[in-house]
């Protein structure tokens, strides 16, 4: 049985028929199921686990990559398949799991392409797209071996990835992580000087890690799926293989 | 008005230049950071800032020009341009660029030392059996090479090599 997870913004005008269209894909492909509306306040986790219990095998999340980080960060933990239909812009998740947005894929939901995904965790939450500390005076320890920090007066910024591609903007790339190779990628940059218009950044240290602890004197902002908080230390940790996903055969790892 | 500094800025700006950290995972300490502690990576590692601890990769160690490592360091091959106190020991290939300074022993199979490189310390390479006698002698004269090995120089010019 398939349950749908619509984010609310899926009530606009302008993606009527595009849902719509969809709906009958997944007819035609025999996977159509009951559709839940996501609210602001909804918690993902107990909806996910309400329907697994009432026998829900495939739980297909249709929305964008926040609607993705909303609902995993929460549900990642429960024993069902997950899907994805990405709809509209900010869709760099779906790219990387090789799911193409609109009616497309449903084709790539209909085929069941499972793969097991690795997943972070912070502070008793799983995040599944990226991590972001703000410019801050922080030291990083990692995996209990070596600590990492930067010249006394230096802020550093933390970019923890895992689905979420990582963009280097001194070398203009694109970095993709793979989510299945047992490690979480940190990048961390110094800030060089801030102006009006733009923080200025020195080239990235990158450590690939399993755990790592993050603390600084002062309370540091932590963005995590889209969630922020204040914290003055954190601990990131690797959940290996926690999510079963259905993927497409473009995927980027 | 302005957009917040965000590593979303750029998305979508080179989606051309796509890199996959899939097989090789790379381990690069920039240029004003600093690491404490042992440090060990299954991928290639780059050094372009100050690392005090062990190094150790299976794979290929990159230390830049204007890097400094305080510790030993182990790698399956090694390019050094910066500067290390310790012991280096790599499995294969060990390059040291004109503005490398070793101050440690030195173990590798095959050595390449550019012109202008600083070595102080002893050298040690594999490949070569020498006869016990001819080892003592060597010990006893002070050659310090290890007496079962012989320095192996691609391409360079000895002479302007420093080795102690």
């Amino acid at each position: 049985m398939y349950v749908y997870l619509y984010d609310n913004f899926l009530r606009k005008g302008k993606y009527e028929s595009l849902v719509k269209s969809m709906e009958n894909r997944l007819t035609d492909f025999g996977i159509a199921g009951k559709i839940i509306r996501l609210q602001n306040l909804t918690n993902a986790q107990e909806i996910v686990e309400d329907e697994v219990r009432k026998g829900a095998q495939t739980i297909v999340i249709v929305g964008n990559d926040t609607t993705f980080g909303h609902v995993l960060s929460r549900a990642a933990s429960a024993e069902v398949v997950f899907g994805f239909l990405p709809v509209g812009p900010d869709n760099a998740i779906a790219e990387i799991l090789g799911i193409p947005s609109g009616e497309e894929a449903c084709e790539v939901l209909s085929r069941r392409r499972k793969v097991k995904l690795d997943v972070g965790w912070v502070n008793n939450r799983y995040f599944v797209s990226r991590l972001v500390v703000e410019p801050a005076e922080i030291s990083i320890v990692y995996d209990e071996k070596f600590k990492v920090f930067s010249e006394p007066g230096k802020r550093l910024e933390l970019v923890v990835c895992n689905l979420m591609p990582y963009i280097s903007e001194e070398k203009k790339e694109k970095i993709v992580i793979h989510p299945q190779d047992g490690k979480l990628e940190a990048f961390l940059r110094p800030v060089v000087r801030k102006n009006m218009f733009k923080v200025l950044y020195e080239e990235a240290s990158v450590f690939p890690f399993e755990e790592m602890v993050v603390s600084g004197n002062r309370a540091f902002t932590v963005e995590a799926d889209g969630k922020k908080s204040k914290e003055t230390k954190i601990k990131i940790k690797l959940a290996k293989k926690k999510v079963e996903m259905v993927v497409g055969k473009n995927r980027y790892f | 008005m302005f957009q917040r500094p965000s590593p979303n800025i750029a998305l979508g700006a080179n989606e051309n230049n796509i890199i996959t950290r899939a097989d090789e995972v790379e381990t690069v300490v920039g240029p004003s950071v600093h690491v404490e502690g042992d440090f060990s990576s299954e991928g290639n590692i780059i050094v372009k800032g100050t690392v005090s601890g062990n190094v150790k990769t299976s794979r290929v160690l990159n230390v830049e020009e204007g890097a400094k490592i305080f510790a030993n360091v182990r790698a399956n091959d090694a390019v050094i341009s910066g500067e290390v106190k310790g012991d280096v020991k790599v499995g294969e290939k060990l390059e040291l660029t004109s503005t490398a300074r070793i101050a440690g022993d030195i173990d590798c199979k095959v050595l390449v030392v550019e012109a202008g490189a600083l070595i102080h310390g002893k050298i040690t390479m594999k490949g070569i059996e020498m006869p016990e006698k001819a080892e003592k002698r060597d010990v006893k004269r002070g050659l310090g090479f290890g007496g079962k090995s012989r320095l192996s120089i691609e391409d360079t010019d000895l002479a302007s090599a420093t080795i102690e």
